[in-house]
């Protein structure tokens, strides 16, 4: 078997793992099961770009995605009040605007690839690419990437700082009492018996 | 960029993790028996890993109510797999590396990062207390010191110029990096401590959790978790070894030869580590890490990119 043919095998099977696992997303019933089979979606597609030789691009995608998807799952069963992600929970609303949305940013991406003007040139030097994007980032693009950098660290110091039981004001549970036995939070214990 | 073969790569990455796990149960067994004051005989060592393998291979796994019995499989190879991925960029001796890309510590992180996932889910999946709390420990454990994994190591990735860990090893020529930037080493055995979650790192799995993401395992999984976690502590002695102790770089021996004593060597001190050093409190590690550990990789960085500068 060539080379070749071992890519466009490979090219196939992470393809169908990346749809297959992203299908999966929408049918199981638990939000650290929906993460990790988003990640296990793209992380095929990060294979598929290491096939394309965009060897950086791949791996900083593998590497940001496992990072993310873990703390969205944290995120998720710490906001939404799920035990551990274990209770059964559906993973999809708002059905008529996803497939509207899901159709048009599908037959949107097909005509860019069918219509559009892809360039056919075969990469000579990956060694070179690596540079490029070096000096793409960290030259014309800086300005966006950095706004990019900031736009995102914004929202990741806010969840923080929601999250965070220190706050400005003293320990974030004061002045909360635990529940009872029955669920009920019991009134005598309201004061604070926290020392600050 | 060459290219090795599966044949030969599977062989050679397999073979290497089997043996440096294999030594770490040795070098354990022993500096656990002398700390606890009876020394162990170095005879008695050497077949110490391998009677408690076949003591958990017999034994009978045990399940728990309703876990996620995939992820609960799956999770230990994950973690495995990623030390035996991390392992494939870190060069035995001169042109002799299974992957020698030039993103080298890229695929070290991505790998890193991905063995998070592995914990994360094997503490949850057994739907039981304590290993999910274990399984949340490490997430703040881990993306506390992943930063730390990743300056160090671009510190040592200025004077080569390069991601590729092979280039790193030929910038030590003059000088290795462990005199050129003094805090990358100790930082990075921060980091190996951390990634296998060993000794005063072991968070996730400490007798505080009643044994965490591992308090329901018994069994072949067993064996499989324990195995994987001494080979996450291979794999990152072996990355130490290269980064910062010269790699295949010395006098007299052949290379792949200083390439093992220094991977080695770094073993046996995070193994000693494990028995000398207290474990720290969750809460403890995470402040310090980046109250003071993530500073002083920045100073790190900062020694390296003067010393870079033209």
């Amino acid at each position: 078997m060539s080379d070749s043919a071992w890519v466009d095998g490979f090219f196939w099977l992470f393809s169908v793992g990346a749809v297959a696992s992203g299908w999966r997303v929408f049918k199981t019933a638990s939000m650290v099961r929906a993460s990790f089979l988003l990640l296990a979606s793209v992380a095929a597609g990060a294979a598929v770009m290491l096939l394309l030789a965009a060897e950086y691009l791949g791996m900083a995608l593998l590497f940001m995605m496992a990072v993310e998807m873990t703390v969205m799952a944290l995120f998720m069963v710490a906001f939404m009040m799920n035990p551990a992600g274990l209770n059964p929970m559906r993973m999809v609303h708002q059905k008529t605007l996803a497939a509207v949305a899901g159709w048009v940013a599908f037959l949107g991406l097909a005509a860019v690839g069918v219509f559009g003007d892809l360039p056919d040139r075969p990469l000579v030097d990956a060694a070179t690419a690596l540079e490029d994007l070096g000096v793409e980032l960290l030259g014309p693009s800086m300005l966006v990437f950095e706004s990019a950098a900031v736009t995102l660290l914004a929202p990741m110091i806010g969840a923080v700082v929601l999250s965070s039981s220190r706050g400005r004001f003293g320990p974030a549970d004061h002045g909360s009492a635990p529940p009872d036995a029955d669920g009920e939070a019991d009134e005598r214990q309201t004061d604070d018996r926290r020392p600050r | 960029m060459s290219a090795v073969a599966p044949w030969v790569a599977v062989p050679a990455v397999g073979g290497a993790l089997v043996a440096g796990v294999y030594a770490t149960g040795v070098l354990d067994a022993l500096a656990g028996r002398r700390r606890a004051g009876r020394p162990l005989a170095v005879g008695d060592a050497l077949s110490l890993p391998w009677r408690r393998a076949c003591l958990l291979l017999v034994q009978r796994g045990v399940s728990t109510e309703r876990p996620d019995a995939s992820a609960w499989m799956l999770a230990p190879a994950l973690y495995g797999a990623m030390a035996a991925a991390a392992l494939t960029v870190v060069p035995l001796s001169e042109g002799r590396v299974v992957a020698d890309l030039r993103t080298g510590i890229v695929v070290w992180g991505a790998a890193e990062m991905l063995a998070m996932v592995g914990v994360y889910l094997h503490g949850w999946s057994p739907n039981s207390a304590f290993p999910l709390l274990g399984a949340y420990r490490f997430v703040a454990q881990a993306v506390s010191f992943e930063l730390l994994s990743m300056f160090v190591l671009i510190a040592a990735a200025l004077p080569a110029r390069s991601l590729q860990v092979t280039r790193i090893v030929e910038s030590q020529e003059s000088l290795w990096n462990v005199l050129r930037q003094p805090l990358g080493l100790p930082l990075f055995v921060v980091v190996t401590l951390g990634v296998a979650f060993w000794g005063p790192l072991n968070l996730p799995d400490g007798d505080d959790l009643a044994g965490g993401t591992g308090a329901e395992l018994s069994g072949p999984a067993r064996l499989a978790w324990e195995g994987s976690r001494a080979a996450w502590l291979v794999a990152a002695s072996a990355m130490g070894a290269a980064a910062f102790l010269g790699g295949w770089l010395g006098p007299w021996l052949p290379g792949p030869l200083w390439m093992v004593l220094k991977t080695l060597a770094l073993l046996t001190v995070t193994v000693w580590l494990g028995h000398r050093a207290a474990r720290v409190r969750p809460e403890r590690f995470v402040v310090s890490a980046w109250t003071v550990l993530l500073p002083l990789a920045f100073l790190d960085l900062v020694v390296a990119g003067v010393q870079a500068l033209p």
